[in-house]
Formats: C-alpha cells, sequence, structure tokens
C-alpha cells in the first residue's frame, strides 16, 4: 500500500520522498519483513525456539561439560553429577538455548543394545537436569549407540572418553 | 528366468541310499540331541559326533573352455558345499575319472574315500549357458539326481547356486540356500546399507543418503528390507525397496525408533521405541501405526526376533542390571528370562525351526556367538576368536552369518550352524548382516 500510493505522486519532490523512505527504512520504522527461520539440519524439533546468535550459541557450547560414565552402567557417578550441575548453571543463564543430549557408547558392547544404553544415558542426563530445574523439553535425545566415537582408539582412555553424553547446544 | 528339470525321469524316490540315511541321520543329531555335556559354558568346534560326508565334485567340462571356465563354475559348488559344514570336500583330479561307459570310474573314486561324487559339464547356446549335472552315490554306483540349468551368461553363477540347493535337498530332505542375499550395514562412514549374495559376491549398495544407516531387516517376501537410519538427524526405523530404491519412513517418533523387524507374515513390525524415556518393546503396523507396547518395567528393552511361528518375540532388557534375552508371548503373559550363564546376551535371532536361538554372549572379556535353545538349554559357543556379533540364521536353518573383527576390521563371515566352518564373506567392511529370504 504504501509503495503504491508513493507510486504515483507525479512531483518534482519524488526523488527526495524516497530519500526520505530509505533512510526511515534504515532507522527501522518501516513494516518489519519476517523471514522463516531456516530448517536446522539436525534435529526437527531443534528450531522451535527463536532465533539465537551462533556466538552465543558457540560460547555456550565452549562452556558445557562432557559427561562421562562407567562401562556398561548409565547411572551417574559423583563426576558426572557435577559435570550436569555446571551444566546446569549455564542453562539457566541461557534460557532461549535448546539441547541435543546425544548418548554414546565405548566399542565394547553389541550395536543394537548401545543403541538403547546410549538413549539411557542421555536420558539420565536430562532427568538430573531436570531434578535441577531445566526445563526437559528444552532437551531432546539422540542416542547414537557406538557409532560416534569421540576417539577412534581401542584402548581403556579411548573407552573412557566414549562413553559419554555430550550436550549439543542448538537454536 | 532359470528353467530346470531333471533330465533323468527314473530317479528312484523308493530305496534311498546309504548316503542318504547317513547325511539325514546326522543332520537330525546336530538339530537334536541335547548333550549333557553343554549345559555350561563350553566351546564346541569339534563334537565328534558328526562326521562330514566325503563328496568330490569334479571340474565342470566345458565345450568352449575360453568362454567358459568349468573349473570356476565347480569352484562355486565347492565352497556353497563346504559353507554348510556337512561335507569333506576331496580335490580328485581336474577332469573326473571317467570309465570307458561315460559314466564315472566308482572304482577309483571308492578308493578315495568319495562317498558323493558331482559331474557337470556346461556349454554356451547363443546367449543362454547350459548347465548339466548329475550327482552319484558311489558306493551304490548309482546316479541319485539329474538336472539340467538353463541361464543367460551373465547369471552363471547363479545356475550353481540352483545346482547347490537341489544337491542339499536331495542329500538332505532340505534344499540348500545358496540362491539367497545377505543385507549388512557398511563399517566406514558413510554408513550404507549394501547386498550380496550369500557368499559375498555380486555386492549392490542400496543406500546412499551420507548418513549413519543400522540395522537392516528383510520383509518375508525378500523385495524390501526395514532399517535404522539417522538421515533425519535421530535413529528412525525407514523402509527401502531393494530393486527400485524407493524410501519411506516408517517410525520417526522423539527418542529411538531401532531394531525393527517384521513379523513372519510381514503384517506386523516389532521394534524399539521410547516409552516415557525408556526404550521398549512395540509392535506397529507396516504403515507405523502402534497397535500395542509388549515389554513393561524399568529396563532398556530392544533387537526383538519373532518366533517363527509369530506367537512370541526374544528381545533383549537390562531389568536385572545387565543386558540378558528375554521371551514373551505376542498375545499377552509374562516375559521369561532365557539366559544366565554370561553378564551380557544381546541380538537374539530365533532359528527358522523354531528350536534354537543364536545370539552375542561376552565370554571373559570377548563377543562370541553362541546358540541355546528355547527352554534355556544347551547353550553353545561357536565362535573363539576376535569379537563377533549380531548373528543371523539363513533361511533354511543350516548357517549362521554374524560380523566379526578377527581380521582387523569388522566383516561380515558365516559359518554352519555348528560353528565348524567360518569364512569371511564381504570384499568390504561391515556389520549387522541380515540373511534374506529364498525369493523364487
Amino acid at each position: 500500500m504504501v509503495f503504491g500510493r508513493i507510486s504515483r505522486i507525479k512531483s518534482p519532490f519524488y526523488p527526495l520522498l524516497c530519500l526520505i523512505l530509505l533512510c526511515a527504512l534504515a532507522a527501522g520504522c518501516a513494516p518489519k519483513i519476517v523471514k522463516p527461520n531456516p530448517p536446522h539440519p539436525g534435529f526437527p524439533g531443534a528450531y522451535r525456539a527463536g532465533p539465537v546468535a551462533e556466538q552465543e550459541l558457540q560460547a555456550v557450547q565452549a562452556n558445557l561439560k562432557v559427561i562421562y560414565f562407567d562401562y556398561d552402567q548409565y547411572t551417574l557417578v559423583p563426576e558426572a553429577q557435577a559435570s550436569l550441575q555446571y551444566n546446569a548453571q549455564i542453562l539457566q543463564q541461557t534460557p532461549h538455548v535448546r539441547i541435543v543430549a546425544e548418548g554414546h557408547c565405548d566399542e565394547r558392547g553389541t550395536a543394537e543394545y548401545n543403541l538403547a544404553l546410549g538413549e539411557r544415558r542421555a536420558r539420565s542426563a536430562v532427568n538430573f537436569l531436570a531434578s535441577l530445574g531445566i526445563d526437559p523439553q528444552r532437551i531432546s535425545t539422540v542416542s547414537y549407540g557406538s557409532e560416534l566415537p569421540a576417539d577412534p582408539g581401542h584402548n581403556e582412555t579411548a573407552w573412557a572418553q566414549n562413553r559419554r553424553v555430550y550436550l549439543r547446544a542448538v537454536q | 528366468m532359470i528353467l530346470s528339470h531333471k533330465i533323468n525321469g527314473n530317479l528312484a524316490h523308493h530305496g534311498r541310499s546309504m548316503v542318504l540315511f547317513f547325511l539325514l541321520f546326522f543332520a537330525v543329531s546336530v538339530a537334536a540331541a541335547p548333550n549333557p555335556a553343554f549345559a555350561k559354558l563350553v566351546i564346541d568346534v569339534s563334537d565328534p559326533s558328526l562326521v562330514r560326508m566325503p563328496i568330490a565334485v569334479g571340474d565342470f567340462m566345458s565345450d568352449q573352455p575360453g568362454v567358459i571356465n568349468g573349473a570356476e563354475l565347480a569352484r562355486i559348488l565347492k565352497n556353497d558345499l563346504h559353507l554348510t559344514g556337512l561335507f569333506q570336500l576331496v580335490e580328485i583330479d581336474p577332469a573326473l575319472p571317467y570309465a570307458a561307459n561315460g559314466s564315472p570310474d566308482f572304482q577309483k573314486t571308492s578308493e578315495m574315500g568319495i562317498q558323493a561324487l558331482v559331474s557337470g559339464q556346461v556349454h554356451v547356446q547363443g546367449d543362454q549357458l547350459v548347465l548339466e549335472a548329475r550327482l552319484y552315490d558311489v558306493a551304490l554306483q548309482k546316479q541319485e539326481l539329474g538336472k539340467r540349468f538353463t541361464a543367460t551368461n551373465r547369471q552363471a553363477r547363479q545356475i550353481v547356486h540352483r545346482l547347490g540347493d537341489r544337491i542339499l535337498d536331495q542329500l538332505t530332505g532340505i534344499p540348500g540356500c545358496f540362491s539367497t542375499r545377505i543385507a549388512f550395514a557398511g563399517a566406514a562412514n558413510p554408513r550404507e546399507l549394501f547386498s550380496m549374495d550369500f557368499d559375498g559376491h555380486d555386492l549392490r549398495q542400496l543406500t546412499n543418503n551420507g548418513s549413519i544407516n543400522l540395522s537392516p531387516r528383510w520383509s518375508p517376501d525378500g523385495r524390501s528390507l526395514l532399517f535404522t537410519s539417522y538421515m533425519r538427524g535421530q535413529p528412525e526405523t525407514w523402509w527401502l525397496e531393494t530393486v527400485t530404491g524407493k524410501q519411506a519412513l516408517i517410525s520417526g517418533r522423539p527418542g529411538l525408533n531401532a531394531s525393527a523387524r517384521y513379523s513372519p507374515d510381514g503384517r506386523e513390525i516389532a521394534l524399539s521405541l521410547n516409552n516415557k524415556g525408556i526404550p521398549k518393546i512395540f509392535i506397529i503396523s507396516p504403515q507405523g501405526d502402534i497397535l500395542k507396547r509388549l515389554t513393561d518395567g524399568r529396563g532398556n528393552d530392544i533387537s526383538p526376533s519373532w518366533s517363527p511361528d509369530r506367537s512370541a518375540i526374544a528381545y533383549v532388557s537390562d531389568q536385572a542390571g545387565t543386558p540378558q534375552i528375554y521371551l514373551i508371548p505376542v498375545n499377552g503373559g509374562q516375559p521369561r528370562r532365557l539366559t544366565f550363564e554370561s553378564n551380557y546376551t544381546t541380538d537374539p535371532d530365533w532359528s527358522p525351526r523354531g528350536d534354537l536361538l543364536t545370539f552375542t554372549a561376552r565370554i571373559e572379556g570377548r563377543f562370541h556367538i553362541c546358540t541355546i535353545r528355547t527352554d534355556g538349554t544347551d547353550m553353545r559357543v561357536l565362535t573363539r576368536e576376535g569379537s563377533n556379533q549380531a548373528p543371523a540364521w539363513s533361511p533354511d536353518g543350516r548357517m549362521i552369518t554374524f560380523a566379526s573383527t578377527r581380521d582387523g576390521q569388522s566383516r561380515i563371515w558365516v559359518m554352519d550352524a555348528r560353528g565348524t566352518v567360518q569364512v569371511p564373506v564381504s570384499p568390504i567392511p561391515g556389520k549387522a548382516p541380515a540373511w534374506g529370504p529364498e525369493v523364487r
């Protein structure tokens, strides 16, 4: 409507009007054009919340601690609980950041059961965060079983690194 | 299209030979003998009760040796027979010793201890390949089977497998499964799905989505597969028609949608889905609608396997603290724990005959392929090297395919149901094999 009206004005002031309008646009007075969020390549539920600056996501991600587990276990050892308490503080300060809890296992297990174990590890982390006041609706789970080791080695050090829940900060 | 008919119409169906009785007796004894010695964990790969039948396969004779390699074709059959674990392949002179009348020299082969003998002739008619093959009982000096197979030149391997199927049928009463294919997940990234002949030939890539694809399982008609894929970022159950490449999402609920298997009649799917955040066994329709939740409790439940009569499902649950195999009636009832011998038993696969399950057990820190009867007795450990997992029966119940790292990388292996013969077959690294049905 606005543009249609301007186009009908036959006046020597027309260039001036255009200039004024451009200034207004630059100042943010013009109607806002709302763009849909770009589809997120990860978990489909991950882009329901509003946009979060990429730098902020990176900052949150850099501070989140990885939660480690004992062999064959999905219960949270004291160190894992401490990591989650630390993570909960970060998440409380960034309520608009969503989280994907990725559950992983080491290679010393069978692939399909490891999917279940990875899912349960992720769920253990979500439940503990919920007990600390983090809305579980902010967190989705993905189990990767033993498919994506953090350390490709075949020794105790590698296995300990691979039995983990990685909290991925997403929009 | 493979045409086949008997070229020897007067093959006696009465008065089955000593050869036949021999194999039938031992085939039955393999399947049925509950040996108290195996009540506990015993690595048993040399049960003396099975004596393998000495069999010889002569190089197939070809009237155009440059075009068709008769020795190569005979090798396909020898490998088939070897992999069943039922035969001792006896090497004989490349050209069979023939008597003056054109029939095999039974005297000579008998002196070598050979009990069964296969001969074959191949010739080319245009683009058609014709294989004429005979199976002889050496002791009785009698032809047991005569078959003529016609196919295109490109199907040479297939018609030799068909011959093997018929030889097994003749000698044991149950056809072989040499004409079947195995699907598996590649072990390298991206983890696409592949299929191959059961002996590792004719490798075909089935998916190309650049993601992680796991746990393929065939539909009963062998035309499609269910599998778990991360192509949308989380583990979801997908359907794939192998010939057309057509795909459809079957279950994409939040959390796990994994280890889906068709029921034997193809009308239902059992799989693991989250129930309040805990993976449980559900039954859904082939379209993906939930029909019922089968398991309850606090355990993580996964890897369902249907009994061949569809009445029960074996699955893995860690409700007792470690993953163990349980059986549960499909139409209501309590689960019964099947395995107690190891603190880690997973990957159950119910045998097509219904009497056994094969599964993975952790024994002294290593994973091994085992079998157990459905009443929980007679557990046998079939592997003893490397790390082995994900066993699946052949459709005739005589062989098991599994993934093993004993050569360094994870590859697909096949073995007979007693573990006497174990051979790697996949030409590329792979895991999670699924043995397809016989497709006629």
